[in-house]
């Protein structure tokens, strides 16, 4: 009985002296990373709309699994419900995070030659966060739709 | 850098006649480094190395353009749709970050 309330305490000491040093360390590492163009979700949008409004919309069906077991694959497919005509037509999907680092993954500059608003790729994401996908219409207006994903084990290093 | 990466279009369906949809998928082997991960051997942060520009054109002309960030998976897939206006080929053209350049094409051919 010695033994195991020996080694219990010792247990609980490592324990509480261990996490706090190791948990700073990350914080330190996590701040210390830097990719080459980083950029939050907000700098991202603005970027993109330039300030105009940005609707909720039905018509984007975004697809992206619940929970993601590998945060470096992570399969993500927008479908845009619109006509796609000579003077109306999608004109731009842009697939945006919310906790990356860089919250740009791809923008997509569609035409009426392609017949249909979709696009399909897989990215890369750090940790539990939501996808978005802002679609820009020809007529100049922005719509977007969003989807959270549970990530288990993050993709960015 | 002159060596050529491996890469892939896919049109799906395999059977497809003039005015149909098809899907385009375009795969590349290609590292994806974001700058921010360790080499295991060396110890060092290897270098943000990605994909930045895809153009996508039918017989000269570009019918979808991209621009592309480093949060795309490794090995990057990008699938889009494309209205068959008849015989013809498809062209891949793509940039990464450090100036490297690479095509490939396809050619199409509606059966009617």
């Amino acid at each position: 009985m010695k033994r195991r309330n020996f080694i219990k305490s010792m247990m609980a000491v490592s324990a509480v002296a261990v996490t706090p040093v190791a948990l700073m360390a990350k914080e330190e590492a996590k701040a210390k990373k830097k990719g080459p163009n980083d950029m939050t979700v907000e700098a991202a949008i603005k970027a993109i709309t330039g300030g105009t409004d940005v609707k909720k919309s039905d018509i984007i069906k975004l697809t992206v699994p619940e929970i993601a077991e590998n945060g470096a694959v992570v399969p993500v497919k927008v479908q845009v419900d619109h006509p796609m005509e000579e003077s109306n037509y999608v004109k731009a999907i842009h697939v945006l995070n919310t906790k990356n680092g860089n919250a740009r993954c791809v923008d997509v500059m569609l035409t009426p030659a392609n017949g249909k608003g979709y696009f399909a790729t897989r990215i890369k994401l750090s940790s539990t966060q939501e996808v978005v996908a802002l679609v820009e219409l020809s007529n100049g207006t922005f719509i977007k739709a969003t989807k959270s994903v549970k990530v288990t084990i993050g993709g960015c290093g | 850098m002159a060596e050529a990466r491996k890469s892939m279009i896919k049109i799906k369906p395999k059977k497809y006649k003039t005015g149909d949809i098809v899907k385009v998928d375009f795969i590349v082997i290609h590292p994806m480094d974001t700058g921010l991960v360790k080499d295991k051997k060396t110890g060092k942060i290897k270098p943000a190395h990605y994909i930045d520009n895809i153009t996508f054109s039918f017989d000269g002309k570009p019918f979808t353009t991209m621009k592309v960030w480093e949060t795309v998976s490794t090995n990057p897939y990008f699938s889009v749709n494309f209205k068959v206006p008849g015989k013809g080929k498809i062209t891949v053209d793509y940039t990464d970050n450090t100036g490297e350049k690479n095509s490939k094409s396809k050619k199409l051919k509606p059966k009617d």
